[in-house]
């Protein structure tokens, strides 16, 4: 592999990795409030990536615009499907019947999309879609790094709210020890309900994002858990910095390995490092503590 | 009936912390096998989070652990519980789904495949199931489901499943906590008479008039380590006891 | 005095006495056996054929992902993996190995089931969500590998697997895999029975309560887990075998599909996991919807929608699912009327002294 490759490779593993940590952080989200496995959370980013379309398509104005709707849109929902769904769930088999509920959105969702957009491959088309800026030398498309700066944004914006909010302190008391939070006075089932409709514009955010540069269709979110719960399972579940660092760190190994390998193969290195995790360290490399064995 | 009254419980240089708090402290303990042991201690001294490591439900961070001569520091929960360590939960910890029997059945001493494979409805198993339920008083609900028992009953239930594996060593989490006087008076009989059969007994209680009444040897625990041990009389008048439990 | 041993419907240990529900239960699946077995006698439609082995490999699948999410609880969105895998198994050893068919079948569930062992061994490392998680994303690698591994399973062209019998019509041909699948399920339900009956079964039963305290009293929870992990991947794996042979084509998108693991957790579910015919029940109800999604919705999404709706519904309002939901009602309004509850409470006030039994819940 030449340099200029290598190099191209790695800026646009970087851009692919901050994308990834965007996307994985709302799932660890719903984990650490509710020690639920939230997997409609991919079905939400494509239906974040549809209404973009779908806004561009009508409007003609840029994608990015659609976020002032969705962004609400989405965390009221999540409000939502907390308060009226995942409440109704026994306490004692919460973590798999939540498995179960959220994977039902998820069905609804794709077959809601199918019907509504059908099943034809859809892309946003941007007046800069196919322009390219040099970086260090590299070739890199300028949607690539809008998407990028978007997953900073939001990922920024998401930890101002957890360190410098009262809230974002609840947050993580709730994450950290829930018992504790209530105990020093934090209301969880509103934190837990709060922290699910943040997670969800975080999907959002991450679903339009993902439209700007790729091309989606109704059952592209399958493709997405795989990677998804392995970049959290890898950070230890119900860490953010965690799942971060492991999104960056597999996006950039992806990004190395699809030159030599080709685009299918590089994906299974999620999968390994999700297998290598549990034999090795079933709480995950970056998270610990809080884990354990769930 | 049991015949292993010399199995031995030694316990040495345990220690287990929870971020910076050592719940378990250095503890070194020598359980007196064929005798009713006790533990107790302060809220917080470490009791349960000691016996949770010596049977492996929690792993230690150091020290060891051996049973019958083995080291079993590295084993597994059921592979000590089946060289003889059967113990209890502190909340009472039965399968509600499961029927009565059903609860009874689960506990295999020797798993070998045929005992496996057939044992459910083996007739001599039943009916050594039956006799365990006799014996703690509830063989009348063998058919019922175990949530639908009330929880004195279920505290006995659990008792009878943990002695189905015929354990030489039982360890009581607080066999007396949530039960009425009549229900620790019984319970207090049953480990007389199965300690008379050979059993070990190491309970954790805080029940005092039990432990006096019911042990041979008392351990007393405060902040992760035990700090005086022997006949209760004589534990009774220890100053460090009385120390650790006033505050004095 | 002592009657309160036939009245506990979920007492499988009232096996003694044959309680009115008893009977009720076993007269219906005596009908519905018999009407299984003469049905594929009375009709040469095709379509009413294979839609009757399409049942019979939901059915044979739900039962094989019972083994592992009934009894421990531990519950599998990822079981296409080993139906897939039952099919390449299977159509790869008559098409590259040039084995025969029966040979082949025969073969399948070993073969897999040894795959399913290191596949337990790390899924079963972890509990909960993180299971859940590994068993999706091992389909998911099938899938990407049977795509990009084309000079074994011949990608996204598929692979073509001859009819085992030769000679027979369409419908013969459907009619043959019907009595086929039949005796597989036979098989299945069988071995599903005699590890409930079993002190294996209890053990893994108590896994699916509290895999902590089952530890504790000696159960060695994860060989038994790990055996019901590759009991069920045997069976899933046998229904792939039997739908390759029976179906002749293989494509990887269907063959490693999410959404028929989705549908084999949705039928378990419904019929309800702790009973035996729980996932042919389901199997039955959910089989036919789909069939009729297909038929009067075609290739729309609905069916998704459906099945996302159905399977929320069940896990919302009634994840025991449907037979113990009947049960119920038999239990409230049939002529032996009466509850464990009230028995014990009777009781209460007569053991109270010689018991000292206290309600639960009311200290601690």
């Amino acid at each position: 592999m030449s340099s200029a490759l290598l190099l191209q490779s790695l800026i646009l593993g970087i851009l692919l990795g901050g994308l990834y940590a965007l996307l994985a952080a709302g799932l660890t989200l719903y984990f650490g409030v509710m020690r639920v496995v939230m997997i409609a959370h991919s079905a939400f980013l494509i239906l974040a990536g549809y209404l973009a379309w779908f806004f561009t398509v009508t409007t003609g104005w840029d994608p990015l615009i659609s976020l002032v709707i969705t962004v609400p849109v989405f965390f009221g929902l999540g409000v939502a499907v907390q308060r009226l769904l995942m409440t109704r769930l026994k306490p004692a088999s919460l973590t798999m019947m939540s498995v179960l509920l959220t994977f039902a959105i998820a069905l609804v969702i794709e077959g809601m999309l199918g019907f509504t957009f059908t099943g034809v491959q859809r892309r946003i088309k941007l007046d800069y879609g196919a322009a390219s800026i040099e970086l260090f030398g590299a070739q890199v498309a300028v949607v690539k790094l809008v998407a990028f700066g978007l997953a900073v944004l939001a990922l920024g914006a998401l930890w101002l709210v957890l360190k410098k909010t009262s809230f974002g302190q609840a947050l993580r008391a709730t994450i950290q020890h829930k018992e504790a939070a209530e105990l020093v006075g934090v209301d969880t089932a509103k934190v837990a309900s709060y922290g699910f409709g943040l997670g969800l514009a975080t999907a959002a955010v991450g679903g339009t994002a993902l439209a700007l540069d790729a091309t989606i269709y109704p059952s592209l979110h399958w493709h997405w858990i795989g990677p998804l719960f392995a970049i959290i399972v890898v950070g230890g579940l119900g860490s953010i910095p965690g799942a971060a660092i492991a999104a960056m760190l597999l996006g950039i190994t992806q990004s190395l390995l699809q030159v030599p390998l080709g685009t299918t193969w590089a994906q299974t290195v999620f999968y390994l490092a999700l297998f290598v995790t549990l034999i090795v360290r079933p709480q995950g490399f970056f998270g610990g503590r809080l884990a354990q064995r769930f | 009936m049991s015949t292993g009254s010399g199995v031995t419980l030694e316990v040495h240089g345990l220690s287990k912390s929870f971020g910076g708090v050592k719940a378990v402290d250095d503890a070194t303990v020598e359980f007196l096998p064929g005798k009713i042991n006790a533990l107790i201690g302060p809220n917080g001294s470490g009791k349960t989070t000691f016996f949770n490591c010596v049977t492996r439900m929690i792993k230690a961070d150091s020290g060891t652990v051996t049973l019958a001569g083995k080291d079993v520091t590295r084993s597994t929960p059921d592979r000590i519980a089946r060289l003889g360590l059967g113990r209890s939960f502190q909340v009472c910890r039965i399968f509600p789904r499961m029927t009565v029997m059903e609860n009874m059945l689960v506990a295999v001493r020797n798993p070998t495949v045929s005992a496996l494979w057939r044992g459910a409805h083996d007739p001599e198993q039943l009916e050594r199931a039956r006799g365990w339920l006799r014996r703690v008083g509830i063989d009348h609900l063998e058919h019922a489901e175990a949530r639908n028992i009330s929880y004195g009953q279920q505290k006995l239930l659990e008792l009878a499943g943990v002695l189905m594996a015929d354990p030489e060593i039982v360890m009581l989490d607080e066999p007396a906590g949530g039960v009425n006087p009549a229900l620790i008076g019984r319970i207090s009989t049953l480990i007389r008479e199965l300690n008379a059969e050979g059993r070990t007994f190491i309970v954790v209680e805080h029940n005092m008039d039990m432990v006096m009444s019911l042990s041979d040897h008392v351990f007393v625990f405060d902040r992760g380590r035990p700090i005086a041990a022997g006949p209760p009389a004589e534990v009774q008048s220890d100053p460090r006891v009385l120390e650790a439990y006033l505050g004095v | 005095m002592r009657n309160d041993s036939d009245l506990q419907a979920t007492g499988r240990w009232a096996g003694l006495r044959r309680s009115p529900q008893r009977m009720t239960g076993l007269t219906l699946v005596v009908v519905v056996a018999v009407f299984a077995l003469v049905f594929p006698m009375t009709t040469s439609t095709g379509y009413l054929l294979s839609t009757g082995v399409v049942i019979l490999n939901y059915a044979l699948l739900a039962t094989g992902w019972n083994f592992m999410g009934g009894f421990t609880g531990y519950i599998s969105l990822g079981h296409a993996a080993y139906f897939g895998l039952g099919c390449y198994t299977t159509a790869i050893l008559i098409d590259r190995v040039e084995l025969s068919w029966w040979l082949a079948l025969a073969l399948t569930p070993v073969i897999v089931g040894l795959i399913a062992v290191p596949i337990g061994i790390a899924a079963l490392r972890v509990r909960g969500a993180s299971f859940v998680i590994v068993t999706i994303a091992f389909v998911l690698i099938l899938l990407l590998v049977s795509q990009s591994w084309v000079s074994l399973t011949g990608g996204s062209t598929g692979i073509m697997i001859p009819r085992p019998f030769d000679g027979l019509t369409r419908v013969e041909h459907h009619r043959v895999f019907y009595y086929i699948f039949v005796a597989a399920l036979v098989l299945a339900l069988f071995v599903w029975w005699r590890i409930d009956r079993s002190r294996f079964g209890m053990g893994l039963k108590a896994v699916r309560e509290d895999e902590d305290k089952a530890r504790a009293l000696g159960v060695p929870t994860f060989w038994a887990k790990l055996i019901a992990f590759v009991w069920s991947a045997v069976f899933t794996s046998l229904a792939g075998g039997l739908y390759a042979l029976w179906f002749g084509d293989l494509d990887p998108v269907f063959q490693f599909s999410i959404l028929m693991g989705a549908y084999m957790v949705l039928m378990a579910l419904l019929g309800g996991v702790r009973e035996l015919y729980g996932p042919v029940v389901g199997a039955i109800v959910v089989g036919l919807s789909i069939e009729f999604f297909k038929a009067e919705f075609g290739d729309t999404q609905f069916h998704l929608v459906a099945t996302g709706l159905l399977l929320a519904v069940v896990v919302l309002f009634m994840p025991e699912g449907v037979i113990p939901a009947v049960r119920g009602l038999f239990t409230r309004f049939g002529p032996q009327a009466s509850s464990i509850r009230e028995e014990t409470a009777e009781q209460l006030a007569a053991r109270q002294d010689a018991v000292g039994a206290t309600t639960p819940g009311s200290e601690s």
